[in-house]
C-alpha cells in the first residue's frame, strides 16, 4: 500500500481519453497514459486491508494489494512477475476488464476505489516497453500432446499454462487469426489487434504450435483428434447468437452484431478489402438492440463508420446510479454504466420490446415497431404496457441480444454431454463424460468476461496436468466461491 | 473495547443496544464520558452496565463507579496478557483526554500489573475498596484462560469475586502486538472447563458467577460455554462485525474507513452502525441456542449450566493430528450431590462492621442538607477502604460535583487500615491523627485527605514512616498532606491530584499523567519513570543525586515565579493542614529556601501544554 493514509490524500485519477470529435476519426485506442506522478499517487491510495475484499472480488485471484505496493515503491519488475502469476494476458485485463475487482475494493464503501485496472495496465505495457516480457521455454518435454479447440483467451491461457510445465501443445481455431472474441468481436479502439499478435508471437516462440483455418469435426476428423492426442481441451466458446424471433426478422437491414463487428474488425485489419453496405453504418439511421457491452461496441463502431443516427434499445429498466439496498457492497452494483461509446453519440431508450420490423417492397428494413414493458416481479416476466406502441425510422438494425451457448455439433461428435443450459457439461475438475476431454471458458459457463475466461483456462490446465501426469505443480487460485 | 480504541459513536451503540435488551455493555479501560449516566430524551440508555478498573485506573472516581451494575478488575487480557496498553500522544484528542483524566497529546500508559495487586490479599482487598465505592454492583474478575486458571479462578472466589469472567486467546483489541494476538493465551474451552471443575471441586462454585468470552459467534458456542459451565457470555468482535466491522486489521492505524476503530473525525462520519443491527444478531443467536437446546432436552439456560455430559468428542476423525486427542478431562463433570454446577447464593462480602455506615449515621443530615459538620472517630487498621460507601453515597445524590468543599470533616485517632480516604470525593476532609497503612488516597476523587502525627507525639516527622506503599495509586482529583514518609511507588498513575509529603521511598510518580507533588526530604530510586504528565517539586536538602530518577521521559528544571508560587502555597497548606514543621521552617526561610526547590517536568507534558497553549491562542485569534 506504500502510504498509510495515501487514501485521504489522493483522488481516484481515472484513464482520460482523447476527444470524441477526434477519437472517431479512427479505429485507434483513445486512452491517454497517466504520468508517472499520477500512477505513484494512485497505488498509495490502497489501504493494504486486513481482509482484502479484492482478492475475492476478482476471478483470478489478482494479489492486488501486493502489486499497489510495489508500484507505489517504483519496484516494477517486481510487480509485473506479481501480476504474471495470476494473470497470462493482463494487457487484455487492463482494457476491458468491468473491474469486479473495483466494484469489491474496500476503499469503495467510503471514497471511489483504488484505480486497480489503471495500474494492472500500466504494469504490463511497461514489462512490454521494458522488454521484460519474454518467452519462457520449458526445459524439460513430458511427451504428452494436448489439443486446444478455440483459440480465444480461455483457450490461449490453458495453452500457456501446459506449455510451460512441458507438455506438447497444439492449439485448433477455425478463423484465419488467433484471438477469437478478441480479435473479431471487440473492436480495434477497444483492442488493437496488434496487442493480440504481441502476446502470441510470445506463446509460439515458447513452443505452442497453432493451426488457423481448421474446424475440428470438419476438416479435421474427430477420430483424427482423439487419436493424436492425450488429452483435449474445448474452448469452443458461446457463439450462438440470440435471435428476435418476430415478423421482419429477415429483412435486408437487420443483423446480428458479431456479423457486424467481425466484418468491420476484418475490414480495419485488412483482412477483406472491401466494406460491403450490408455491414455498413455509413450514412444511415441505425438502432442497435441490446444494451450490453457488445450493444456499446456496435455504436462505437457505428459512429465510426458515420452513421446517420444511433438508437440503442435494452428491455430492462434504466437502472439508477446509486447501488440498490439488495446489491450491496462488494458485489458487483448494478447500476447506470455510461462507456466511451456511448459518450460518442446515442440516444438510449429502456424499457423497450421491439414487436415487429417493417420493410418496404424491396425487402429493406425501413422501420421497427415498439412497445414499452415493465418487469413483473411476481410473473418473473416483462409484460408490455398497453397504448405505448411507437414506430422507429431506420435503416439498419443490429441485433446485440447475447450468447445463449457453444454450437453443440462438436460436443455431440465427441460424445460429450451439454447440460440444462445448452453449455458443454463438466464436473468440479473440468473434465467432460470422457476422462481425457476438457472443457473451460464460455463454452462451460455461458457467456461472461474475459477474466474469467483467463481463470478458467488456468484452472483446467491444472487438472488436465494432474490428469496426465498423476500430480500438478500449477498454481490455482485459493478460492472457495467468488463474488 | 475502550472508548478511545473504537470510536464514541460505535461504542455507545453498542451500550444503547445491549440496554435495550438487558444485556451488558463494557466501558473498557478508558473511563466514560459522564453525560452517558442520564438516559436519553427517547429512552435510551448510553451508560455502560459494566465498567472496567484496569490496571491505568483511567477514570476511575467514585461517580463513574456509582452507575455502574457491575465493576470489572481487568487482570488480564486474551490478546495482552501481562502487559498494559499504550494510547500514544497524538491520538488522546481533548475528548478522550477528558474522558480518561488527562491532559490532551500526554501519551498514556497503563502499567503491566495493577500496583495494588501483588498477592490475592491485595486483589481480595480491592474487590472490598470497589463492593465499598458501589454496593450494589457485582464486582468482577477478568481472568485469561491458561493452565492454572482454576486454582487461580478458586482464589478469586475466595476473595470474594461475584463474577469471574474467563477470556479466551481469540478475543482482543486490534491495538496489541501480533505477536501477542497470535500467541499468548488459550482457547477459553479450557479455561471454563478447568475454572468450572476446580470451583465446584472445592465447593465454591455456588457462589460466583461465571461468564466467557473470547471470540464466541454462534448459539453454538454459547451451548458449548453453557455446557462446560459458563452462565454468562461475552460477544465484541462479532457485534462490532454486525455494526459495519470489515476486520480491515488497522484499528491501530487509525483509518478505520468504516468509522468503528478510530478517532479521525473525517472516518467516523462513515459509521452506519445502529442498535437494531446488534439486536437481530443476538436475535439469531439465541434463536440457534433454543433450537439447540430443544434438541438436547433442555427448557432453560440455567439447567444446561455444567452438564458436560451433553458434550462428546467426534468420533472417527482419521487425520493423523487430531486422532490421539483424548477430551475426557476438558468434558470431565465433577460428581456433586448437593453441590451446585451454578451460582445459586450470592458472596459474603461482610460489609456490616465497615466504620462507614457508623460516619453515616451521624453525617446523613450534613450530607444530605450540605450543612458543615465536624465528626470525630477513633480508628483501627481492620478499618478499611474508610470513606468509600460516603463518597458513593454522595456521588449518588451530587454526581460528578460532590459537596461543596470541606462541608464534610472527619477527624479519625488511631491507624487506619488499607485503603484510606479511597474515592474520596469533593466536600469530604479526612484527617488522621496516626499513621495509615497501603493504598492511602486511592483513586482520589476530589477529597482533602491528610495524615499527620499524633498530637502527643515526639518524634520527627519528616524522618519518620507514616503512610505505606502506592499511595494516591489513580488519584484524579483533590489534594494529601502528608506529614511523614511514604512508602514506594507515591502517587503512581496520578492523574491530577495534589500531594504533599515529606519523604518517598522508590519509584515515585511513576506513570503520573497529572498533578502537582511536593517532595520535602528524600526520594528512592527510580524516580518519574514512565512520568508521562503533570509536575514534582523537590526540596534538596541533603545531598541530591541525579541518578535516583529515571530520566527516560522526563527533565529537571529550575523553578520559576509561578512555581514558587505554587510551592508556597502547598506549603502554606501542609501546614495548615498537619502543623508540619518542616513547612513551618522553609516558610519561614522563604526568600532562602525557594532556591533550593528543583522541578521535574516530563517532556512530553511540556510539549503539550505549549500545544495547548497555542491552541488557545488560535481560538482568541478566531
Amino acid at each position: 500500500m506504500g502510504k498509510i493514509k495515501g487514501f485521504k490524500e489522493y483522488k481516484r485519477i481515472d484513464e482520460k481519453y482523447i476527444s470524441v470529435r477526434k477519437r472517431i476519426k479512427n479505429y485507434k485506442e483513445f486512452t491517454i497514459n497517466p504520468k508517472k506522478s499520477e500512477l505513484n499517487s494512485q497505488a498509495a491510495r490502497c489501504m493494504d486491508c486486513g481482509v482484502p475484499f479484492c482478492h475475492s472480488g476478482c476471478p483470478l485471484g489478482n494479489l492486488i494489494p501486493d502489486f499497489n505496493d510495489l508500484v507505489y515503491n517504483n519496484k516494477w519488475k517486481e510487480a509485473l512477475d506479481i501480476l504474471h502469476s495470476t494473470n497470462n494476458f493482463p494487457e487484455f485485463t487492463g482494457r476491458l476488464c468491468p473491474a469486479p475487482c473495483e466494484a469489491a475494493c474496500v476503499l469503495g464503501i467510503i471514497n471511489p476505489p483504488v484505480s486497480i485496472e489503471l495500474i494492472e495496465k500500466q504494469i504490463v505495457e511497461r514489462g512490454f516497453k521494458e522488454n521484460w516480457i519474454i518467452p519462457k521455454v520449458p526445459k524439460n518435454k513430458t511427451g504428452k500432446r494436448i489439443a486446444v479447440v478455440g483459440s480465444g483467451p480461455a483457450g490461449l491461457a490453458a495453452a500457456q499454462q501446459l506449455n510451460s510445465v512441458g507438455h506438447n501443445v497444439t492449439v485448433y481455431e477455425r478463423d484465419s487469426k488467433i484471438g477469437g472474441l478478441l480479435r473479431y468481436g471487440i473492436p480495434d479502439f477497444k483492442l488493437e489487434k496488434s496487442i493480440i499478435d504481441r502476446r502470441v508471437d510470445i506463446l509460439m516462440e515458447e513452443g505452442i504450435e497453432f493451426k488457423c483455418n481448421i474446424e475440428v469435426g470438419k476438416n479435421l476428423e474427430i477420430k483424427d483428434l482423439e487419436k493424436s492426442f492425450d488429452a483435449i481441451l474445448l474452448s469452443t466458446g458461446s457463439t450462438i447468437k440470440r435471435d428476435l424471433d418476430i415478423p421482419g426478422n429477415n429483412l435486408t437491414g437487420v443483423i446480428q452484431a458479431m456479423d457486424f463487428l467481425t466484418h468491420s474488425n476484418k475490414y480495419v485489419d485488412g483482412e477483406i478489402e472491401k466494406h460491403y453496405d450490408k455491414y455498413s453504418a455509413k450514412g444511415k439511421n441505425v438502432i442497435v438492440i441490446g444494451g450490453g457491452d457488445t450493444g456499446s461496441d456496435c455504436i462505437g463502431t457505428s459512429n465510426r463508420h458515420g452513421a446517420k443516427n444511433i438508437t440503442n434499445f435494452e428491455l430492462a429498466a434504466k437502472p439508477s446510479s446509486e447501488r440498490d439496498l439488495n446489491n450491496p457492497w462488494p458485489y458487483w452494483p448494478f447500476t447506470l454504466k455510461t462507456t466511451s461509446s456511448h459518450e460518442e453519440g446515442v440516444e438510449r431508450k429502456w424499457s423497450v420490446l421491439t414487436k415487429k420490423f417493417i420493410g418496404d417492397k424491396s425487402g429493406n428494413i425501413i422501420c421497427l415497431e415498439t412497445v414499452n414493458v415493465e418487469f413483473d416481479n411476481e410473473k418473473k416476466r416483462f409484460i408490455e404496457i398497453p397504448d405505448s406502441h411507437k414506430n422507429w425510422d431506420c435503416d439498419l438494425v443490429i441485433l446485440a441480444l447475447g450468447f445463449t451457448g457453444p454450437e453443440n455439433n462438436l460436443p455431440i461428435k465427441l460424445d460429450v454431454k451439454l447440460d440444462k443450459r445448452g453449455n458443454i457439461s463438466s464436473n468440479s475438475n473440468y473434465q467432460t463424460k470422457k476422462n481425457n476431454i476438457f472443457t473451460a471458458g464460455d463454452c462451460r459457463r455461458g457467456q461472461s468476461l474475459i477474466v474469467w475466461a483467463i481463470s478458467e483456462g488456468r484452472e483446467a490446465s491444472y487438472h488436465i496436468d494432474k490428469y496426465l501426469m498423476g500430480s500438478s505443480n500449477l498454481p490455482r487460485k485459493n478460492s472457495f466461491g467468488d463474488l | 473495547m475502550s472508548y478511545g480504541s473504537i470510536s464514541k459513536a460505535a461504542h455507545e451503540n453498542l451500550a444503547m443496544a445491549m440496554n435495550r435488551i438487558g444485556g451488558k455493555s463494557n466501558s473498557g479501560e478508558g473511563g466514560e464520558d459522564f453525560n452517558r449516566f442520564q438516559k436519553d430524551e427517547n429512552g435510551d440508555s448510553r451508560n455502560s452496565s459494566i465498567k472496567q478498573v484496569a490496571s491505568g485506573r483511567f477514570g476511575v472516581s467514585s461517580h463513574y463507579l456509582s452507575n455502574a451494575d457491575e465493576i470489572q478488575i481487568k487482570m488480564a487480557q486474551g490478546a495482552k496478557p501481562g502487559e498494559g496498553g499504550q494510547l500514544p500522544g497524538p491520538k488522546v484528542n481533548p475528548s478522550i483526554a477528558k474522558v480518561r483524566n488527562s491532559t490532551p497529546y500526554v501519551g498514556l500508559i497503563s502499567p503491566p500489573p495493577h500496583h495494588d495487586i501483588y498477592s490475592i490479599e491485595d486483589l481480595a482487598q480491592l474487590i472490598f475498596d470497589l463492593k465499598n465505592a458501589n454496593r450494589e454492583a457485582k464486582i468482577n474478575v477478568k481472568l485469561v484462560s491458561e493452565v492454572g486458571v482454576g486454582t487461580i479462578a478458586a482464589g478469586v472466589a475466595k476473595a470474594k469475586a461475584d463474577v469471574i469472567l474467563i477470556s479466551g486467546y481469540d478475543g482482543g483489541t486490534g491495538a496489541s502486538p501480533l505477536t501477542s494476538l497470535r500467541h499468548a493465551g488459550l482457547p477459553w474451552e479450557l479455561g471454563i472447563a478447568e475454572a468450572q471443575q476446580t470451583l465446584v471441586l472445592n465447593n465454591l462454585r455456588s457462589r460466583v458467577v461465571l461468564e466467557c468470552d473470547g471470540q464466541l459467534k454462534t448459539g453454538r458456542d454459547v451451548a458449548i460455554a453453557c455446557l462446560l459451565g459458563a452462565e454468562e457470555f461475552g460477544f465484541s468482535t462479532a457485534p462490532l462485525v454486525a455494526s459495519g466491522c470489515i476486520m480491515m486489521r488497522a484499528c491501530h492505524l487509525n483509518i478505520c474507513p468504516v468509522g468503528i476503530a478510530t478517532q479521525d473525525p473525517e472516518l467516523r462520519k462513515n459509521f452506519k452502525g445502529k442498535p437494531e443491527h446488534i439486536i437481530n444478531f443476538m436475535y439469531f443467536v439465541a434463536q440457534e441456542l433454543r433450537e439447540i437446546m430443544a434438541n438436547l432436552g433442555f427448557r432453560s439456560v440455567e439447567e444446561m449450566i455444567g452438564q458436560s455430559q451433553k458434550l462428546q468428542a467426534k468420533k472417527g476423525i482419521e487425520d493423523y493430528k487430531v486422532k490421539g486427542i483424548n477430551l475426557d478431562k476438558i468434558l470431565y463433570k465433577p460428581i456433586s450431590n448437593n453441590i451446585s454446577l451454578r451460582n445459586t447464593e450470592k458472596q459474603n462480602h461482610n460489609l456490616k462492621k465497615v466504620l462507614d455506615f457508623k460516619i453515616l449515621k451521624e453525617a446523613k443530615l450534613s450530607i444530605n442538607k450540605k450543612i458543615k459538620t465536624s465528626l470525630e472517630f477513633k480508628i483501627k487498621n481492620t478499618d478499611r477502604s474508610v470513606g468509600a460507601i460516603l463518597s458513593n453515597e454522595i456521588s449518588k445524590l451530587y454526581g460528578e460535583k460532590g459537596l461543596p468543599k470541606e462541608t464534610l470533616n472527619l477527624t479519625f485517632n488511631g491507624s487506619a487500615g488499607q485503603s484510606f480516604g479511597a474515592f474520596a470525593v469533593k466536600g469530604l476532609k479526612m484527617t488522621v491523627f496516626g499513621n495509615t497503612n497501603d493504598y492511602f488516597g486511592k483513586s482520589l476523587s476530589g477529597g482533602i485527605l491528610s495524615v499527620r502525627v499524633p498530637k502527643s507525639s515526639t518524634f520527627e516527622s519528616s524522618l519518620n514512616i507514616i503512610t505505606g506503599n502506592v499511595a494516591l495509586y489513580g488519584a484524579i482529583n483533590g489534594e494529601a498532606y502528608i506529614n511523614g514518609i511514604a512508602g514506594e511507588r507515591f502517587c503512581v498513575r496520578n492523574s491530577g491530584a495534589k500531594a504533599v509529603v515529606e519523604g518517598i521511598g522508590d519509584h515515585g510518580c511513576e506513570y503520573m499523567t497529572g498533578g502537582i507533588v511536593l517532595i520535602l526530604g528524600k526520594i528512592g530510586r527510580n524516580f518519574g519513570a514512565g512520568m508521562s504528565g503533570g509536575i514534582s517539586y523537590i526540596y534538596r536538602n541533603q545531598e541530591f543525586l541525579k541518578t535516583k530518577f529515571n530520566m527516560e521521559m522526563i527533565d529537571l528544571e529550575n523553578i520559576n515565579d509561578q512555581d514558587e508560587d505554587i510551592i508556597s502555597g502547598l506549603l502554606e497548606n501542609h501546614f495548615s493542614y498537619t502543623n508540619s514543621k518542616i513547612a513551618k521552617m522553609v516558610l519561614s526561610k522563604w526568600g532562602k529556601e525557594k532556591s533550593n526547590f528543583i522541578k521535574v517536568m516530563p517532556k512530553e507534558y511540556k510539549i503539550a501544554l505549549e500545544k495547548i497553549a497555542e491552541e488557545k491562542i488560535n481560538q482568541l485569534i478566531k
